[in-house]
């Protein structure tokens, strides 16, 4: 990322950071950003394995994750996992109750050195569930019974969670860009709607792409992470116009372009600090959260990072161009 | 001077009270936190076209929390969740499908009077349902050996009978699913064997179960109110003594079926009690009672969600969240003092205040705790910080144009203020989205990032600005270099 650099903090009319001149520049990079992201979106629609922009994971789809830790004295051994997949194939051969077909789509993967393992399977129920558990038991056990995580989610009801979600996204951008157009006026609603479209758009972008390479799936709490991005965007880019009014207020003699560059400067320094200060809390999350939180605070730090270029430099620059 | 004093008593004794509400309020801990399982379940309509009311979503929550405490689990919740949706909580719980089978079920139970002229057929069935139960053992002391399963003495010429007699055309190797399938089938014919039933469940006062006198079953005991009493005892007498059974059908399974002794021929059977012995065993004779003491479903329920954690890892995802919060505050805390000074120290203050106030709230209201309520929380002291940078750069400004500090202060505050107004109600706005739309943990995470928001507001803008001139009220601090580097500073003011 590139974040303009200044040298002194005195700021007077003559010697303040231009943004204006760098403006083909930020357009540049935005928008070669923005077409990545898109390729990969796109990429990964067209990919077979995935038929989606994002790589869906189980919130979304339906199925059932089995997560189990293993008791290890020291290191946990190797297993491969077309043992596992075996073991699952005994117990639809086996006459248990679970149906070929769920079993057969079941994905095996292992986590944490082998410590933990994890089973994706298609809807299973809760007795199909440990059926499963005890069947692998044999060959990855014994495992420690307070550490195991069972998560089902119906079909239906992951078809639902998609479409709330969306559905949540887009009531939020709705409110906000009202809320904008109450406070400043359209113009500038339109121009933080953009910036927040292009902080989402690059936030799923890279995330389409670790879907493609990574196998990393979205799940609810993505949906959650692009919205608080959302929210910080504008949050951001609001802190910014808030200045360019109050500049155009005071400052009635200078252009446009220099009154945006002025307002760009005079909140860069709390931009950087701000984006500094959300980071922190969110890279201990990403450090010591966990692997459930772990993804989310990825996407998070990811947007606010975009979020803060966009506020700094996308947003003000587009707003010089309105007026020209 | 004296009123500044006075805003930080308040300030002081709200700290004080807050505390005082986290150390006396429990806090709920979310499952992910706690350990155990989460069953959502969904009310299925009868006809598709028409949704299910809020008046049959009662009615069927009040039947599941009966059964819900039927299953002994403490701290258990059960809770509506938008128009047709439950949600059942069971703290400590591992072992999800035991209540899923106890719940899942609706409990239809009916007594009816066999038809007359239906003796040979009851008995052939009964007949082919007791082989079947065989084939069930044999084949599972089989399993239990690990003998050949595909072994061709195992497939007995019974069951190409039973096939034969049933209808059912298959002849491949027998397994537990082929003999459920003709169980099933045995048992809808035996249930069309009875006349329709007027006697039902919902007659039932209460049930109870106690071991038979042979000690190796159990039977389950019920008592009707007085109009079932009647009931019943009509319908004993009126196959008393005659070759019709009388069937106890559950769930439109016939779990039992007697005979009435010629000496009830006169009255039937009185007194409004019966007892139910079908061959249960500790286990199911329990579940039954429970189903049967929760009442009938008024509609048929499926489950769409299940989650269970186990305790450790509940743990785990506590010491995680912890250590991230601590952490987080502690770097931020770095952060402003480096930057801001003496600033960044009254900030520091009145974030942990923020801190304070936020567990308060959590313990208040109360707030559920989960992962994504915490991540919600530490990502919100990010925002509170993020006033008082608005502040803080707005006094350095002031400072740089040569004002002096408590009038730098004072203009800062002020000019922060819509700057701070706007950016939090745009997360506001985001925040109440994810509310109103979101279900389960995205609702923890938009309550917790509310509220913080909401916290904020009140800590920037009167936490901050309390304290700052609290400090401010001693002289020695009053220098424009506890707050910026003297280079910065206009000359005139060194």
């Amino acid at each position: 990322m590139e974040v303009p650099q200044i040298k002194s903090n005195k700021i007077n009319n003559q010697n303040f950071f231009s943004l204006s001149r760098q403006r083909y520049k930020v357009w540049t990079i935005s928008g070669f950003a923005i077409l990545i992201s898109l390729i990969g979106l796109i990429s990964s629609w067209l990919n077979p394995s995935i038929g989606l922009p994002l790589r869906a994971g189980l919130d979304f789809t339906g199925g059932t994750q089995i997560r189990l830790e293993r008791k290890c004295q020291k290191e946990c051994g190797l297993i491969s996992t077309i043992s596992i997949s075996n073991a699952l194939n005994d117990i639809s051969d086996s006459n248990e109750g679970i149906p070929y077909q769920k079993l057969d789509g079941a994905r095996i993967q292992f986590l944490d050195g082998y410590k933990s393992l994890l089973i994706r399977t298609p809807t299973l129920s809760a007795f199909e569930s440990k059926k499963v558990i005890d069947s692998v038991v044999n060959i990855a056990g014994p495992f420690d019974e307070g550490g195991q995580s069972i998560e089902t989610i119906g079909p239906t009801l992951g078809k639902k969670l998609l479409r709330t979600s969306l559905i949540s996204l887009l009531v939020a951008f709705l409110l906000i860009s009202t809320y904008i157009s109450i406070r400043f006026d359209r113009k500038y609603a339109f121009l933080a709607l953009l910036a927040l479209s292009h902080d989402v758009i690059i936030v799923c972008g890279v995330f389409a792409w670790l879907g493609i390479f990574q196998n990393i799936e979205v799940n609810s709490l993505f949906a959650v992470a692009l919205l608080t991005i959302a929210g910080y965007s504008v949050n951001d880019t609001v802190v910014v116009f808030d200045r360019v009014r109050e500049i155009n207020r005071s400052k009635i003699n200078l252009s446009l372009k220099q009154k945006i560059d002025l307002a760009v400067s005079a909140t860069l320094t709390r931009t950087l600090y701000t984006t500094g200060t959300t980071l922190l809390p969110l890279l201990a999350l990403i450090f010591f959260g966990g692997t459930t939180l772990y993804w989310f605070a990825i996407a998070l730090a990811l947007g606010v990072i975009v979020g803060s270029w966009s506020s700094i430099a996308l947003a003000p620059s587009l707003l010089s161009l309105s007026n020209d | 001077m004296a009123r500044q004093q006075g805003w930080f008593a308040l300030l002081l004794a709200l700290v004080i009270s807050a505390f005082l509400l986290c150390i006396k309020l429990p806090f709920q801990l979310g499952l992910d936190l706690r350990g155990g399982s989460q069953l959502t379940l969904e009310v299925q309509s009868l006809q598709p076209s028409t949704p299910v009311t809020s008046d049959q979503l009662e009615a069927v929550q009040t039947v599941l929390d009966r059964r819900v405490n039927g299953l002994g689990v403490s701290e258990s919740s059960l809770q509506t969740i938008g128009t047709n949706q439950l949600v059942l909580e069971l703290p400590g719980e591992q072992e999800p499908s035991k209540a899923a089978r106890i719940l899942g079920k609706t409990a239809l139970l009916e007594f009816r009077a066999q038809k007359p002229g239906t003796k040979e057929a009851m008995q052939r069935l009964q007949r082919f349902r007791n082989q079947v139960k065989n084939i069930s053992l044999l084949y599972e002391k089989n399993k239990n050996e690990k003998l050949d399963l595909s072994d061709k003495s195992f497939q007995s010429k019974q069951i190409t009978d039973l096939r034969k007699a049933l209808n059912i055309k298959s002849d491949s190797l027998i397994d537990q699913r082929q003999l459920d399938e003709i169980k099933k089938k045995i048992d809808d014919e035996i249930v069309m064997l009875f006349e329709p039933s007027f006697l039902t469940g919902s007659d039932l006062i209460s049930a109870g179960r106690r071991q038979e006198q042979n000690l190796s079953s159990w039977e389950v005991t019920l008592s009707f109110n007085q109009d079932g009493g009647d009931k019943f005892a009509k319908l004993t007498k009126s196959i008393a003594g005659s070759d019709r059974l009388l069937g106890i059908i559950l769930d439109g399974e016939s779990i039992s079926e007697a005979s009435v002794g010629e000496q009830f021929k006169v009255a039937g059977i009185t007194g409004g009690s019966a007892t139910i012995s079908g061959n249960f065993n500790a286990d199911s004779a329990r579940e039954l009672e429970v189903q049967l003491r929760g009442g009938s479903l008024p509609l048929p329920v499926k489950i769409i969600q299940v989650r269970t954690i186990g305790p450790t890892l509940g743990a785990e995802n506590i010491r995680r969240s912890l250590i991230a919060s601590l952490s987080g505050l502690f770097l931020v805390a770095i952060f402003m003092l480096v930057f801001y000074r003496l600033a960044g120290f009254v900030a520091i203050i009145a974030l942990s205040f923020y801190s304070l106030f936020n567990i308060a709230v959590y313990a208040l209201l109360p707030v559920t705790l989960t992962l994504p309520g915490i991540a919600g929380f530490i990502l919100s002291i990010g925002m509170a910080v993020d006033a008082n940078v608005l502040i803080f750069e707005r006094v350095k400004d002031e400072l740089r144009r040569g004002n002096t500090l408590i009038r730098s202060i004072e203009t800062g505050f002020s000019q922060a203020f819509s700057s701070i107004i706007d950016g939090h109600f745009t997360t506001l706005i985001s925040c109440l989205s994810l509310f109103y739309l979101g279900t389960g943990f995205v609702k923890g995470f938009a309550a917790t990032l509310g509220i913080g928001v909401f916290i904020s507001l009140f800590t920037a803008l009167s936490c901050t600005r309390v304290l700052l001139k609290f400090f401010m009220s001693y002289k020695s601090l009053r220098r424009a270099t506890n707050f910026i580097p003297s280079n910065q500073l206009p000359s005139q003011l060194i």
